[in-house]
């Protein structure tokens, strides 16, 4: 009895998650009247704005991947070492963006930036991509923070960054040789989950008025009735396809980090 | 002069004092243990030699150099961790090469140096292996040949084989002690392991409370100390209550026995301190209960009690000699020199 309701919650979960999608799929593909095809996928592949507005995507993301590790590695490496007592306060910082809407923190960032204010990041288009940059940054906080501190907690933080200052090591070499490597399969978690973010955000991008794969994504949707079937496919493949490599990643470095 | 002269150190975290006014001449070469339990501030010490700790006031200084201010990384100090801190990320070989990789010394100097210091330790093969892939012992040997690559001026070893087993901790001490005078480096050992204090060191520093009750030889810190706390500490002691007869000829009585100290001594009643070896079964002397008997081999350790207060008494073992049975009643006698009068304990 108790293994029938095992597997009926296992049916169920499945059925719950996979329905949809295979409904989509096949949605997807019946873009021709009593036929399957591929059409919906041509069509969106040979569309030149779904190439730029998703290399635009990738390379945010990229980019927000390397101002986040700039940003988290240092940060919560100090705070370990010098600042213990800061990390539940900084715990929180790295929260907000869960709490706040991205549509509050860029109607903010309209306002502080505006081409009226001293900082006028909205004027040009490169002003605004930084902008937009900072806005990504910030949403992948709470994952980015998590990910590095999971990773530094493995370490003896502490000791090791003695036994390098008894060397000679600064601090340069310390974070870049010792504790970045170290929290790499951390960092790299971290970073997958960061690049799924910034692929899919719709309201930053489309607020700040950047042609990014979400409004993208918006667009087809609105206008078109296959296609945005065949762009979700493809975006689900994409995102499976991160965490996939985040698994093989975080296996490859999870080998090393069973040492003390 | 002296090699490293710590001046008048003093260390306050707020408002409690950590270290007081330690003051400490070593020289080159010397084997130094900083001896005391935990929180007596003795790694406190050893981490403002290393520069991990700024000192409230007084100096350090190497070689006649003042590096109170220098940052670690600027004082060519070797340091070896309880924890072994090896670097998880770098095979041995590059966790050995890491001072000389930082100081820029040329690729083929610095293998061969590594190669050097792995055979220094005798692991001469295990280079290529990741830290992980070692047993405790073999850690913390590559985390002292790591510390001593770059040549470094002071070695600093804190709880270096706390965290290894009994037997392999014996072996590593006499080891490190051995390279230690191979390289003639002037070292300073932190341990709250009072045999392994007295058995390796030069000079061993008691430590209590933030001070350095004494500073001495192995021997005379053991047989001479310098405060009831040291007499406690290094050593078993035996403490016994005794009755002042006459202060100054240092007639005293134990359990109504009369002993003779043949030291003035201060008037009423005082604590008289023994070391288990000073003691010995007698004729004549202090009556005491034998509460039990432990066998080690080489020596036979006793337990008894004089008027409720337990002693220990160690004897050489001789085959043929009669054991005491736990219950018996023993007299026990030691030589005048055996007694330490223990002031109370006021700190």
């Amino acid at each position: 009895m108790k293994r029938f309701w095992s597997w009926a919650a296992i049916i169920f979960g499945g059925l719950y998650f996979l329905l949809p999608l295979i409904g989509t799929i096949e949605f997807s593909l019946r873009m021709r009247r009593g036929e399957y095809t591929l059409d919906a996928y041509r069509s969106v592949l040979n569309d030149a704005a779904f190439r730029q507005t998703f290399s635009y995507s990738v390379i945010m993301a990229l980019a927000t991947i390397v101002l986040g590790v700039l940003i988290v590695v240092p940060t919560a490496y100090w705070v370990r070492l010098r600042l213990p007592r800061l990390r539940p306060v900084i715990e929180f910082i790295t929260l907000l963006p869960l709490v706040i809407p991205a549509i509050v923190v860029v109607f903010g960032y309209i306002r502080l930036y505006n081409t009226s204010s001293i900082l006028p990041l909205t004027g040009t288009a490169s002003g605004t991509n930084l902008l937009l940059l900072f806005g990504y940054a910030t949403l992948a906080l709470p994952y980015m923070y998590r990910a590095v501190d999971t990773g530094l907690s493995t370490l003896d933080v502490r000791s090791l960054t003695e036994a390098a200052q008894s060397l000679g090591a600064g601090w340069v070499r310390i974070i870049g040789r010792l504790i970045l490597p170290n929290v790499l399969g951390a960092v790299m978690s971290g970073a997958f989950l960061s690049f799924a973010i910034v692929i899919g955000e719709f309201t930053m991008a489309a607020l700040l008025n950047r042609p990014a794969f979400g409004p993208y994504m918006q667009l087809l949707g609105a206008n078109r009735a296959y296609e945005p079937a065949a762009l979700a496919v493809i975006a689900f493949a994409v995102t499976w396809g991160c965490m996939g490599i985040m698994q093989l990643i975080s296996r490859l470095f999870g080998v090393r980090r069973t040492a003390k | 002069m002296s090699f490293l002269d710590l001046n008048h150190l003093e260390k306050s975290f707020g408002p409690t004092k950590v270290v007081q006014d330690f003051d400490m001449k070593v020289e080159k070469g010397e084997f130094i243990s900083f001896l005391g339990p935990s929180g007596c501030g003795k790694t406190t010490v050893l981490r403002m030699v290393a520069g991990f700790e700024t000192p409230t006031s007084g100096s350090v200084r190497i070689g006649g150099q003042d590096v109170t201010r220098l940052r670690p990384n600027q004082r060519q100090i070797g340091m070896v961790f309880q924890s072994y801190a090896l670097f998880p990320n770098l095979t041995v070989a590059d966790n050995v090469g890491f001072g000389l990789k930082v100081a820029g010394t040329p690729r083929a100097e610095r293998a061969a140096r590594v190669q050097e210091m792995l055979d220094l330790i005798g692991l001469p093969d295990l280079g290529s292996r990741y830290p992980w892939q070692l047993s405790g012992g073999q850690q913390q040997r590559v985390a002292l040949a790591r510390a001593l690559a770059p040549r470094p001026r002071v070695l600093l070893l804190d709880e270096p084989l706390s965290a290894l087993d009994a037997k392999i901790r014996v072996s590593l001490r006499n080891q490190i002690r051995e390279i230690q005078r191979q390289l003639g480096i002037t070292t300073i050992f932190v341990t709250h392991d009072q045999e392994e204090a007295l058995s390796i060191s030069d000079r061993v520093v008691v430590m209590h409370r933030g001070v350095a009750d004494q500073i001495g030889a192995p021997h005379e810190v053991y047989n001479s100390p310098a405060t009831p706390f040291v007499a406690s500490f290094v050593g078993t002691l035996n403490r016994l209550t005794a009755e002042v007869l006459d202060p100054a000829r240092g007639l005293v009585r134990i359990a109504g026995a009369e002993v003779d100290l043949q030291r003035p001594v201060a008037a009423g009643s005082i604590q008289l301190g023994t070391r288990p070896e000073g003691l010995q079964l007698s004729q004549s002397g202090i009556p005491a209960t034998v509460t039990g008997v432990e066998f080690l081999g080489a020596v036979q350790r006793i337990r008894a009690e004089v008027e409720g207060q337990p002693i220990v008494i160690d004897r050489f073992n001789a085959p043929g000699a009669q054991i005491p049975q736990a219950g018996d009643l023993v007299r026990v006698a030691g030589a005048a020199t055996s007694w330490l009068p223990l002031e109370d304990e006021k700190r």
